[in-house]
């Protein structure tokens, strides 16, 4: 129900990609289940289920304990693929002073729902924290996900974090406008050109 | 044509690197299959019954006579010899193989060509009007629409990973040559009273197994918005469509089931928070681009009548040159000029659209000599040399027949749309190719198919409907039935403005009975027509029964029988 690799691929918006320890475990459990509510967190930070979220917090049943990490900044929440994060908005506002970061996650590699919750989180919300990409993700999504709104990349165990970190840097010029710059000008494109 | 300025050429060459490096882990087993098959589609690469296939674009069917040898000069030294013109404005090579796709890459980046995203569950490569530019009846050239729209469409990160595949078709002209209405996104241009470039978006159409035609979901959009609207719509597209059930994951599916007033409502609703940003085309970037769409230095000429462009024929040639002027001629926007269909549907062909490396360069030498060196890619798999001086013409002729390429078949009932079917698609349930040829063989008469009038016979070797038979005024769709090839016919299908989706005839025939089912629909056309009528006027007025009686006579009920039960 927990997971937590090691290392996570960071790359701040105006920064350089790097991999940094995680500090984030990961719980995978249902929005049903009860026994979460009386969970020892101890000194994990924790991404729960926004689906959880939603049905427990606010419910009266919520342990101090969890109120505790949620104060302490130790409580964030990720978005399943399915999640229509634009229903959620008085909620995901309302966690924008709770949740240090948040996560969308990735059931399949080819599922592409996620590329839009993170601009969705990016354009409509205005998230500032870091969105971290979770679950079936592979080298080959990290482009399109750092452009789109991620800043974080939590990847599939089996994936080289070597190989991750050169694909960041693979395409000096874009065609389209997102989170992370606007598309390549010709202007600007020349002028770098006869500088270098 | 356009030319690449130094983002798109970066942007295309580190593609080629990042492909290369992705071929790498997947030879080395870094990267399994499953991971790397969306990779390699999205460069076109798809893995065939034989062999790789690389489906390269050609984006909306523009092409220049230099491109076509380097086409001709990949077809010799990675393929068998030939290349295949597809019915999206692609060229496929079906005997690649994947460590040598690198190259091909390279060498296609050095001419501006890609293979980006002409496979994959992406936006497609954009297709539009092969006449644009120069279509007698156009109010406005597509091009610099097109050419912002394939760069707005190629790697956006957003939409890398879509339900399902997404076509764009662009037009700007009076009659529709795009099959506009059978695309997720149907883009029609106008310009209104004060001039303005406008937008109509048709959304949601769509042949294979769910043939639906696009709904009108956005009237008078200004040009400059498309890139704001289109998010919404993907976006809404990519959160919404279904992701369960593979044939139901297209759009047109969203659409149908939401109806197309509910959909364009939540494309609207997405559409309110963005269209007041930033990401719009600006002037700028149309200058940049249409600056290349700009007419070739045409002569001052005077339109010259049909019959003195016959009369320079010489006796023994003028039969035949007439009809190829009644058939693959096109009138021009410019007086003196037309434009000039080179048939790939040569009766007996191998394959409808394939052309040999030596007719590519044969091609690419008649385009330099006749038409400013361009040349278009239709989607009923022919060639276009777009502005032909109308005193050219015999010598055009002359010398398109040496290379058999000025057969005057065009719109007639051999000019067969067709997929590579099952000879090398792993898609296919049966055959396209032979059908193809054995109705071709049987109607090896020009006289008679002339007498036929415009038809359009169309076959696609599976549901996925890549030969647009759905469209075709007979369609043929292979099927499989207990590991037989069956093949089912529809009638009364169109494309155009009048588009329509044929419909089922009855139970399928077997391959051998085709062209005698073909014969005898198509003589029940012929006893039953009215003057000047064509095959589908004459469908819309009589309906299908006579055509159904025609084609079934002759047919055992035995035969019928087996095969229903199989079904």
């Amino acid at each position: 129900m927990m997971a937590q690799s090691k290392h996570i691929l960071s790359f701040p918006k105006d920064g350089k990609p790097a991999l940094i320890p995680n500090e984030w475990q990961i719980c995978y459990a249902g929005a049903e289940n009860e026994d979460l509510l009386h969970s020892d967190w101890g000194v994990h930070k924790v991404l729960l289920p926004f689906s959880w979220w939603q049905a427990h917090f606010n419910s009266g049943n919520t342990s101090s304990a969890l109120v505790a990490k949620v104060k302490q900044g130790h409580i964030g929440v990720w978005f399943s693929a399915e999640e229509d994060i634009l229903q959620h908005s008085a909620l995901i506002e309302t966690g924008k002073s709770l949740w240090p970061i948040v996560a969308s996650h990735f059931p399949i590699f080819r599922d592409g729902r996620s590329f839009s919750t993170a601009a969705l989180l990016r354009e409509r919300f205005q998230w500032q924290g870091e969105v971290r990409a979770i679950g079936d993700v592979l080298i080959d999504q990290l482009i399109q996900g750092a452009r789109v709104g991620f800043d974080a990349f939590d990847l599939r165990p089996d994936q080289s974090l070597d190989t991750a970190l050169q694909q960041l840097n693979v395409f000096p010029v874009s065609m389209q406008n997102s989170w992370r710059n606007k598309r390549t000008l010709i202007e600007a494109h020349a002028d770098r050109f006869l500088k270098s | 044509m356009y030319k690449y300025d130094s983002i798109d050429q970066t942007l295309v060459d580190q593609r080629v690197s990042q492909f290369r490096e992705q071929v790498g882990r997947r030879l080395n087993g870094a990267l399994g299959e499953d991971e790397f098959k969306p990779l390699r589609l999205q460069n076109g690469l798809y893995l065939q019954r034989h062999a790789y296939m690389l489906r390269v674009a050609i984006p909306y069917g523009l092409l220049s006579s230099d491109q076509l040898r380097a086409l001709a000069a990949i077809s010799e030294k990675y393929d068998r010899g030939y290349g295949h013109f597809t019915t999206r404005q692609n060229i496929q090579f079906n005997w690649v193989s994947l460590e040598e796709t690198p190259n091909i890459l390279a060498e296609l980046a050095k001419v501006e060509m890609h293979a980006i995203q002409t496979s994959g569950n992406c936006i497609r490569n954009i297709t539009s009007d092969a006449y644009a530019g120069v279509a007698a009846d156009e109010y406005v050239d597509p091009r610099p629409i097109c050419e912002l729209l394939r760069q707005w469409s190629t790697l956006h990160p957003e939409f890398a990973h879509l339900p399902r595949k997404f076509k764009f078709a662009i037009n700007g002209a009076k009659e529709d040559r795009t099959v506009l209405l059978c695309h997720d996104v149907g883009i029609e241009l106008n310009i209104n009273a004060a001039g303005e470039l406008l937008v109509d978006l048709y959304a949601g159409g769509g042949m294979g197994r769910t043939p639906i035609l696009g709904a009108l979901i956005k009237q008078g959009l200004p040009w400059q918005l498309l890139p704001s609207y289109l998010t919404a719509l993907l976006r809404t597209y990519n959160r919404f469509g279904r992701r369960d059930n593979l044939y139901k994951a297209r759009i047109k599916i969203l659409v149908k089931a939401l109806g197309p007033e509910e959909f364009a409502r939540q494309v609207e609703t997405e559409w309110s928070h963005i269209k007041h940003g930033d990401d719009h085309f600006t002037i700028a970037e149309w200058d940049r681009v249409a600056q290349y769409f700009t007419k070739p230095a045409y002569k001052t000429l005077t339109q010259v009548p049909l019959n003195d462009v016959i009369d320079i024929a010489p006796d023994q040639d003028r039969a035949h040159f007439t009809r190829w002027l009644e058939r693959n001629i096109r009138p021009h926007q410019v007086p003196g000029y037309v434009s000039v269909l080179l048939s790939l549907k040569p009766h007996g062909t191998v394959a409808p659209g394939d052309a040999t490396t030596a007719q590519m360069l044969a091609i690419a030498d008649l385009a330099d000599l006749y038409s400013f060196g361009e040349l278009r890619v239709t989607h009923e798999q022919n060639l276009v040399l777009a502005d032909v001086e109308q005193s050219q013409l015999l010598s055009l002729w002359q010398a398109a027949k040496n290379h058999f390429i000025a057969l005057p078949n065009i719109g007639l009932l051999t000019d067969i749309i067709a997929c590579p079917g099952g000879d090398f698609c792993s898609l296919a349930n049966a055959k396209s190719l032979p059908i193809a040829k054995a109705i071709q063989e049987r109607f090896d008469d020009l006289d008679y198919l002339f007498d036929l009038g415009g038809i359009s016979l169309n076959i696609s070797g599976c549901i996925n409907s890549c030969g647009h038979h759905h469209v075709g005024n007979i369609g043929i769709l292979g099927v499989d039935k207990d590991g037989q090839e069956w093949y089912q016919i529809t009638l009364g299908g169109e494309q155009g403005y009048a588009a329509a989706i044929g419909k089922v005839i009855g139970p399928a025939f077997s391959a051998d009975d085709i062209p005698d089912v073909i014969a005898r629909i198509i003589n029940s056309y012929v006893d039953q027509r009215l003057d000047g009528e064509t095959f589908i006027q004459a469908f819309s007025r009589l309906g299908m029964p006579p055509f159904k009686e025609a084609a079934y006579q002759q047919i055992s009920k035995l035969k019928i029988a087996s095969q229903e039960r199989g079904a």
